[in-house]
């Protein structure tokens, strides 16, 4: 009987799944027991209440208007918000410089290949954190002083202390431009929805190009012409020693974005080469043989189906780039990690609850990147009877 | 026509061939000039080789006697310099152990690498931190690239044996393993390294006994090592699902049971089909170990970073980043060209 029971398959694995799920349940068990006990010996209080008290914690660089007098929750959005402010911007530079990179190492051009190849080889054998701090305090800690700031048509000034931008008095006219810009994008994808049926079903052509311009450049230009002029602008000026006015974007920003595009390049710039060259050599010279011109072979034959091979790295990209916006953390970027995880934590001692929200901020956004992207992926892929 | 001018042929043809090739040649090569003269004069030209102390230094060049100066630091942080034999004497024993690995075949290889494997380890933790006999070396007095190789080797040693058991159990028919595997290696992939060490370091005393307590640097060595298993895993992962499942199955008709088949027939072909996959991911752990830095802990680039702040040797950001850069480019890029290599010479037939 024992016999049968220990040979029998089913008996086994209900065995080991048991053994297994009790011993991890054993072990949990014996973490909190000793966490509480170590807790209570600390005197660290439990639960979700520091939330509402007040942070007390400056931040140099906020969008959400936080104030030292604000709550610690809000001092948790504020770092998410940079958070998200400067993985954003870094993906999207990231993906141009490094589609750049990636055709130049394509280019049949031998010194630009190679240039283009030492740039990758170069970045992809360095640390992160290498890049971070050389661009902290090797580049931007050389800048000049404030009064002698490198300035671009006495509008835009850089310097050791930040790179200071022309201020907006009003935020409403932008509100309007954006609202018309992505009205006239929406007006573009019902056209070119029209357009392509309309060929399918007769056959006739539709000045596609020329609609495309007004609506995707003519109006996103006017419209932010119109705004620019129509709102008060806070110059930067050029004081004794300092910059009065204007929006100063704060060096550590600026580091950890320029640290982010640069590393995140010479990856990106590897997954576009692997893409175009994955697209089989013979779909270029059918292309070509059909009398396709080199932009359309371009457009229609192999970046769609380069574009298959390069949407699941370049999600791996995204997600690296969102997880690597934390180590702005060692030069005290104002992430959620230094923020939340750093002075809130030392402040707190809630290490736990702490920990665990910071944690679920990057699992969440990591989500919705990989489902953003999967939908995208699903779109591109072929669609096959 | 001789070699020579064949060549020269050759370069006329790969720049020059064209106008907009000259054009193009011509911008890149004004761009490179324009960059690396100011950078050889620095680095090279007006750069200051001997001395002893920052007055030696000419202006307007680098000054690199600062880094012969603090050589040993870079090296081994703040060991103490009689001890630094011993370190170095772990260095040698592990190459002398490790190099007939490349050379033999067969069982008398499999015995050398285990035997390596369980003796070396000890035998580092022994040598480098002391106790039985040596003098005690606090870990807080380790440093430099000596610290850097440490944690990678060490947090490697967590991650390999973890990674594989993770992708087998990812594999695994049994769904409780088959989701406990998945929901480790999701959750680790998903959050920032610099956060898990910080986890580490913050929660690993908190969840021990009262009274029992973890080293600083194992804290950071166990938060990597976790990390990277998952990523490991994933990569062992690639291995398995590219052996042809007829392996498995023939093994299965010969009797074998799980762990004999897994042992002796998919996991060997399998991880030489990852092999190149991890080394990527150990270069990538090699590239995180800087990261240790978040909780003081000095390793070379931290080491580099700290030196900045000498009043005695003021201003020496440029050189000390230079030099640690250098010694990490030069670490990863042999570990890449060595995977390189492996994924030229292919898994060799199953």
């Amino acid at each position: 009987m024992l016999r049968r029971l220990f040979y029998d398959a089913r008996i086994r694995d209900l065995f080991w799944q048991v053994a297994i799920s009790a011993s991890l349940v054993g072990l949990t068990v014996f973490f909190i027991r000793n966490a509480s006990q170590n807790m209570v010996n600390a005197g660290i209080a439990s639960g979700f209440d520091f939330l509402w008290r007040s942070a007390g914690i400056d931040v140099p660089f906020t969008l959400t208007g936080y104030t030292s007098s604000d709550n610690i929750w809000a001092l948790f959005w504020a770092g998410v918000t940079n958070t998200l402010l400067v993985s954003l911007i870094s993906m999207l530079l990231a993906t141009l410089l490094g589609f750049l990179i990636g055709l130049a190492r394509l280019s049949s051009h031998w010194l630009l290949s190679a240039i283009a190849a030492a740039y990758v080889e170069f970045v992809r054998n360095i640390p992160l954190l290498f890049f971070v701090l050389f661009w902290y305090f090797g580049v931007i800690a050389a800048l000049p002083q404030p009064r002698d700031s490198l300035n671009l048509f006495s509008a835009v000034f850089l310097n050791n202390r930040g790179l200071t931008v022309p201020a907006a008095t009003s935020g409403a006219p932008f509100q309007w431009a954006l609202a018309a810009i992505l009205l006239a994008f929406a007006a573009q994808w019902l056209v070119s929805r029209w357009a392509a049926r309309r060929k399918a079903e007769t056959g006739a052509d539709t000045p596609a190009l020329a609609i495309g311009l007004v609506l995707c450049a003519l109006v996103p230009v006017a419209a932010l012409v119109w705004a620019a002029r129509s709102t008060g602008w806070d110059m930067p000026q050029a004081g004794r020693f300092n910059l009065r006015g204007g929006f100063v974007i704060i060096p550590e920003f600026v580091a950890l974005l320029a640290a982010l595009v640069t590393y995140t390049a010479g990856f990106v710039a590897e997954i576009v080469r692997g893409g175009i060259g994955a697209v089989a050599k013979g779909q270029r010279e059918a292309a070509a043989s059909l009398g396709l011109r080199p932009g359309q072979i371009l457009r229609f034959v192999v970046i769609p189906q380069a574009m298959r091979v390069m949407i699941p790295p370049m999600t791996s990209q995204y997600l690296n780039v969102l997880k690597n916006s934390s180590f702005g953390a060692a030069i005290a970027y104002p992430d959620v990690v230094s923020l939340f995880m750093g002075s809130a934590l030392n402040d707190t001692g809630q290490a736990i609850e702490i920990i665990a929200m910071t944690l679920a901020v990057y699992l969440f956004f990591g989500l919705i990147v990989s489902a953003l992207m999967n939908w995208y992926n699903a779109r591109m892929a072929l669609v096959t009877r | 026509m001789s070699a020579a001018s064949a060549s020269l042929r050759l370069w006329q043809q790969r720049l020059f061939s064209t106008p907009a090739q000259t054009a193009i040649t011509l911008g890149i090569a004004v761009c490179v000039i324009w960059l690396l003269t100011p950078f050889t004069r620095w680095a090279l030209v007006n750069a200051t080789w001997s001395g002893e102390t920052r007055a030696d230094c000419a202006p307007g060049g680098a000054c690199w006697v600062f880094i012969r100066a603090r050589f040993g630091q870079f090296m081994y942080g703040f060991y103490p310099v009689a001890e630094r034999w011993r370190p170095n004497l772990f260095g040698l024993v592990s190459l002398a152990a490790v190099a007939p690995l490349f050379v033999l075949t067969g069982r008398a290889r499999l015995r050398l690498g285990i035997a390596a494997l369980l003796l070396l380890p000890p035998l580092g933790v022994w040598l480098i931190g002391g106790g039985y006999g040596l003098a005690a070396v606090e870990t807080r007095a380790w440093g430099g690239l000596m610290l850097t190789l440490f944690i990678a080797i060490y947090a490697g040693l967590i991650a390999v044996p973890l990674g594989i058991l993770l992708a087998l159990g990812r594999q695994s028919r049994l769904p409780l393993i088959r989701t406990l595997a998945v929901v480790f290696i999701e959750f680790w992939r998903g959050v920032p390294i610099i956060a898990v060490i910080f986890l580490a370091s913050l929660l690993l005393p908190l969840v021990m006994p009262a009274g029992v307590g973890v080293d600083r640097l194992a804290r950071a060595v166990i938060g990597l090592g976790l990390v990277i298993a998952a990523y490991m895993a994933e990569a062992v992962r690639g291995g398995l699902q590219a052996l042809p499942k007829g392996q498995a199955e023939a093994a299965a008709a010969l009797g074998l049971g799980y762990w004999k088949t897994t042992g002796l027939i998919t996991l060997p072909q399998a991880l030489r089909i990852s092999l190149p996959a991890m080394t990527n991911e150990f270069i990538a752990l090699v590239k995180n170990t800087t990261l240790v830095l978040v909780v003081s802990i000095l390793d070379l680039l931290g080491i580099a970073q700290s030196s900045l702040a000498d009043p005695a040797w003021v201003g020496m950001n440029m050189e000390a980043y230079l030099f640690a850069g250098t010694i990490y480019w030069l670490i990863c890029f042999a570990l890449s060209r060595w995977s390189r290599s492996l994924e030229a010479g292919g898994p060799k037939g199953h």
